[in-house]
């Protein structure tokens, strides 16, 4: 005798019982992002704070733009080297260009990553302000990634972090503020191009006036420019 | 001239090895599915190149939603290195309820209106809530609602309306008013409730938690990324003034060239 079962309706229900579940699963994990702020603690003296070299300094200023649904139309960077440049000896109202123009003027850049291989906005500002080390770096992982190589994982990260923290080497200190309305995800991709480019000393800190009147300097000099 | 004669096939399959596959898919999707924690506001993180993953075990969640509403929360599993999965979140969650609400009176002097029975009940609707946002005076008022309406109101929807009438917009989520009071000695000091429930996360009795809260990886604060730096800053200000400045931000994965 010949015994057929049929599974038709077993392999429909089945079908079913998974695209549930292929529904209703989270596969992809959140990520998380380590921070370390400084201490609220107002008892903390300013010679026990880390002084940086001026010519190491850098800072961003974030801000946003928002369209009329209230979602983010635009994040704009702010950024200088060094101390605010803060004269205005013509007196006509906008901030002069130092002797050095290359430290302490506010520029305007955006996050746009990479094109081609090649960094593009922020990114490579920040870049080139930390050349030597990720020229080191750089040639680290070429002899790490060379075939026959001896070198392990460890044995890469544990040298790529002595050459990050180096203090021979010339790297630069950011300092990352944000406006109030600057938005989350634009401190999250300030802190991600800290990553990227292999900063390793920065630090959140509060915007203040002399960073407000900069960036009104610098709308100022936009629209006399048009 | 003889005809060639067609057999008849039957236009039956079987059936049997594609039920076979199937069940091999379901039970993987079975074992591998986390289901998605329902959370009172719809929360888009913003992405990131980092690569550490949320930690299954100990970890307390900050939900920060794009109207600047705060929710606070327990999740993840039962730390298997506690004997016996003592610690599950419902567990953990007791103790926090409790322990919070004894802070606040504690600190303010008031008095919940929550007697002994009404106080059980509550505690146990608090251990099956995943994010739990309302101020402390309208507790007794909240576990007094069905679970409908109390999605409503941690939601903010509704409000005004039906069983909600007298829930305003402030209600949603965990105030961070100063609250002044006395140290023990004799000190002025303040404090906000958002501070009081992180406290009372920290000092739950679980020292796994309590040492992943110190080392930053068990505290999560999750943000939109379209919300504004200063929502956001109000609860990392509110961190660092309790000293937890170590912690991590949930993000999504985002794909860089190397």
């Amino acid at each position: 005798m010949d015994i057929h079962v049929d599974f038709t309706p077993m392999v429909d229900m089945n079908m079913l019982l998974i695209s549930f579940f292929m529904l209703c699963t989270t596969m992809i994990k959140s990520q998380t992002l380590n921070i370390t702020l400084p201490s609220n603690d107002k008892n903390i003296e300013q010679k026990d704070l880390a002084k940086a070299a001026e010519s190491e300094a850098v800072t961003l200023i974030l801000t946003s733009d928002y369209d009329q649904n209230g979602s983010v139309e635009d994040n704009t960077i702010y950024y200088f080297f060094g101390k605010p440049y803060m004269e205005d000896a013509d007196g006509d109202g906008l901030l002069d260009t130092p002797e050095d123009p290359s430290m302490g003027v506010l520029h305007a850049e955006k996050f746009v990553g990479d094109k081609e291989g090649v960094q593009q906005g922020i990114r490579s500002i920040l870049h080139k302000r930390n050349e030597s080390v990720l020229e080191k770096i750089d040639s680290l992982k070429k002899e790490w990634r060379r075939p026959g190589s001896q070198m392990t994982d460890a044995e890469f990260e544990a040298q790529a972090k002595a050459i990050r923290n180096d203090s021979t080497i010339s790297r630069p200190v950011v300092v990352i503020k944000a406006t109030p309305e600057a938005s989350w995800a634009s401190i999250i991709s300030a802190l991600d191009e800290m990553q990227i480019n292999q900063i390793t000393r920065y630090q959140i800190n509060e915007i203040n006036g002399v960073d407000s009147a900069l960036i009104q300097d610098y709308v100022n000099k936009q629209s006399a420019q048009r | 001239m003889g005809k060639v004669k067609m057999k008849r096939k039957s236009t039956r399959i079987d059936m049997t090895a594609m039920s076979d596959v199937t069940v091999l898919l379901l039970t993987f999707f079975m074992l591998t599915s986390t289901f998605l924690q329902k959370e009172p506001a719809t929360v888009i993180t913003p992405s990131s190149v980092s690569e550490i993953k949320v930690p299954m075990t100990n970890v307390s969640t900050i939900l920060v939603s794009p109207e600047g509403n705060v929710f606070v929360g327990v999740t993840g599993e039962a730390d298997p290195e506690v004997a016996e999965g003592k610690w599950a979140s419902d567990s953990i969650r007791r103790v926090i309820f409790n322990n919070a609400i004894e802070r606040y009176e504690d600190y303010t002097g008031k008095k919940l209106n929550l007697n002994g029975l009404q106080r059980q009940q509550a505690t146990e609707q608090f251990a099956k809530m995943n994010m739990f946002g309302v101020p402390f005076d309208r507790i007794p008022e909240f576990f007094s609602l069905k679970s409908e309406d109390q999605e409503n109101w941690l939601a903010g929807k509704g409000l005004g309306k039906g069983a909600l009438s007298n829930v305003r917009p402030s209600d949603v989520g965990i105030p961070m008013d100063d609250i002044k009071y006395v140290d023990q000695d004799g000190n002025p000091q303040t404090t906000n409730e958002f501070q009081i429930w992180m406290r009372a996360i920290y000092n739950s009795g679980n020292d796994n938690l309590q040492s992943a809260m110190r080392k930053g990886e068990g505290i999560a604060v999750k943000a939109d990324q379209s919300t504004r730096y200063d929502v956001v800053h109000k609860v990392l200000d509110n961190l660092q003034t309790i000293k937890y400045n170590r912690f991590t931000v949930m993000t999504a994965l985002k794909t860089s060239e190397d």
